[in-house]
């Protein structure tokens, strides 16, 4: 499957467009455009593990929210930094917490896994509404900046490094493949003398991280958040979603479907305001997308359908004792 | 002294109830190797259930129980053989798309019951509401009372059908062992419909228990899929016998730090709890887990 140039001439062609979008719409469309680059940044960072090593996050949001809350704090009183220099830090906040859940919880079976980001992202959340450093229920205002364009070019650059790195990464090197191989079938990565473990940490430091970036942008932008908005379940929710509708574990699929998704909210949004009816949608979304769907709209134009039924996975799942996954 | 009793008290008859549908979704664990999210929405439901029967109808809250029962558990026949084809569909990562079906279904009853019917809180009304039951120093809710005793008649009634029917035993094999227990003739498929229909009612009837005893609104669901979780990380996924335990636990648990710490702690100490036991004793304190 080699790329050649021609294939890459719509890509440059919508980058291009997208660096010139500032010049071209008013503030209010640009205020959506860089909702939509976020969410689509997001997605893609939820899919580095749940869509390429089979692993679901149902935590996520616990990372945009650490990334968002670690650099309110720091360029709030007393120390007032650079917002710049909070990224690294909300990175570095998010890299320990995703290393202390992850660690032991990755070894087990990916329910576990699933149950304790749920759980962490809870904890998390409580936490933050009862302790009063970061002003509990009542939340946090940063120093504020209103330049569109400013947020709209860093959530442009954060998106644009995001897939590349999820295309270098994922797509294009040998760790993407031993990422697929134990998605695949664990017990035979293994076998291959793949390190799992680590390599479903090093995925999900990174896929933690990557939120916490866009925590970081998010929380400046906004200039206030508080547990809900950051820490939301609601926030994991949409990303779920996202990738599932777009085409999970695939490099273009987050980005359909968290644009997608995100014009959808927004649409709902201005015709309805704030509604339950979403979370609704949401939910019916993701059923109608397992049951129907399971490839995603990316699935839809795929030139062969993904398959897993190959030759050598049945074999090997016929060794293994084969009950469908391996469990 | 006396404080302390009551707060035990109080802990042990909430864990009994709580008991009686974690036990439900360790079976569904076992039987679908599925983890089933939507669980606190059949607790909302059941109190809902029970409420509008109530409200509407002006029948007492009790009764909405055998209710609960029959719709939710035909409801949960009907899901069951979904869950049961989505987990041995031949997609990438099955047990993956079962458990994103699952948190899709609590998300979707989630928004469904907060766009029908709004973020308002409702009690359920029973006969045994507003009365207390003394014994010695302590004084408890009767509804409470009844309730646990209520649940622990359900739950004796699905060991005795677990341990002493015959049907009991095909559903213990295949929660050991899908293969075999197929090979020894169990239908799973229709295995599955119908221990997913048992859990859902199950958990329905513990949701009217629930409104009885606190109230009921859509955002509550969230709380009884983390009690669910939670008993089932302490007592291992899977395991049916170390769920009553893990349940009275946690009971106890949220009785003990709502009254001495406070209500708003509860949930953080049981997160807390949970993910501790997750990175100390992932298999359960029990090392019963699957």
């Amino acid at each position: 499957m080699k790329y050649r140039w021609v294939s890459l001439v719509p890509l440059i062609a919508a980058i291009v467009l997208l660096a010139l979008l500032p010049a071209l719409v008013n503030n209010y469309w640009l205020r959506i455009a860089t909702g939509a680059l976020m969410w689509a940044g997001l997605a893609c960072s939820w899919n580095m593990l749940g869509g390429y090593a089979g692993y679901i996050n149902f935590g996520q949001s616990a990372f945009f929210g650490l990334g968002a809350y670690t650099s309110a704090l720091l360029m709030g009183d007393p120390l007032s930094l650079p917002f710049f220099a909070t990224i690294p830090a909300g990175i570095v906040v998010t890299a320990i917490f995703a290393i202390i859940i992850g660690a032991p919880t990755l070894r087990l079976r990916g329910a576990y896994f699933a149950i304790a980001t749920w759980a962490f992202a809870e904890v998390l959340t409580q936490f933050v509404n009862v302790v009063d450093f970061t002003g509990g229920i009542g939340g946090l205002n940063l120093p504020p900046f209103l330049d569109e364009r400013f947020f709209y070019f860093t959530m442009f650059a954060a998106a644009v490094l995001t897939y590349l790195v999820t295309w270098a990464l994922f797509e294009r090197s040998r760790f993407g493949l031993k990422v697929k191989a134990l998605r695949d079938h664990e017990p035979a990565a293994e076998a291959m003398g793949i390190n799992t473990a680590l390599v479903k940490l090093q995925t999900f430091l990174l896929s933690a991280v990557t939120a916490s970036v866009f925590g970081s942008i998010f929380a400046y932008w906004v200039t206030f958040i508080n547990p809900k908005s950051v820490f939301g379940g609601d926030i994991t929710d949409q990303m779920v979603v996202m990738v599932l509708l777009g085409g999970l574990g695939s490099l273009w699929g987050p980005a359909i479907g968290g644009v997608g998704l995100f014009v959808v909210n927004r649409l709902i949004w201005m015709n309805w305001g704030d509604t339950a009816f979403y979370i609704a949608i949401l939910g019916a979304a993701i059923v109608l997308v397992v049951l129907f769907l399971p490839n995603g709209i990316v699935g839809l134009f795929a030139k062969r359908p993904a398959r897993s039924g190959t030759v050598l996975d049945k074999a090997v799942n016929r060794l293994a004792g084969g009950e469908g996954g391996h469990s | 002294m006396d404080l302390f009793l009551q707060t035990l008290l109080n802990g042990l008859l909430i864990g009994g109830v709580i008991a009686t549908f974690t036990i439900g979704f360790q079976l569904t664990f076992g039987v679908l190797h599925v983890i089933d999210f939507a669980v606190g929405g059949w607790v909302v439901l059941g109190g809902y259930l029970a409420y509008y029967m109530a409200a509407e109808l002006g029948l007492d809250g009790f009764l909405a129980i055998p209710v609960a029962f029959v719709l939710f558990g035909m409801i949960g026949y009907l899901i069951g053989p979904v869950l049961y084809n989505v987990r041995n569909s031949r997609t990438a990562r099955p047990e993956l798309m079962a458990l994103a079906l699952t948190f899709g279904l609590f998300t979707l009853l989630r928004g469904g019951m907060l766009t029908a019917w709004g973020f308002n809180t409702h009690s359920v009304p029973t006969a045994l509401s507003g009365e207390s039951l003394s014994i010695g120093p302590v004084t408890v809710p009767l509804i409470r009372v009844a309730a646990a005793a209520f649940a622990a008649s359900i739950a004796g009634g699905l060991f005795v059908f677990l341990y002493r029917t015959r049907y009991g035993l095909a559903i213990r094999a295949t929660a050991e062992s899908r293969q075999n227990a197929a090979l020894m003739g169990v239908n799973i498929r229709r295995l599955s419909a119908n221990v997913y229909g048992l859990y859902a009612g199950i958990t329905a009837m513990a949701g009217v228990l629930m409104g009885a005893i606190y109230s009921v609104n859509p955002e509550v669901g969230l709380r009884y899929t983390l009690f669910a979780f939670f008993v089932a990380v302490l007592a291992g996924l899977g395991s049916v016998g170390g769920a009553l335990v893990a349940a009275l636990l946690l009971g106890v648990i949220e009785a003990f730090v709502s009254t001495y710490v406070g209500s708003s702690y509860s949930l953080l100490a049981i997160f807390g709890t949970l993910f501790l036991v997750l990175l100390v004793s992932p298999r359960g304190i029990l090392q019963r887990g699957l």
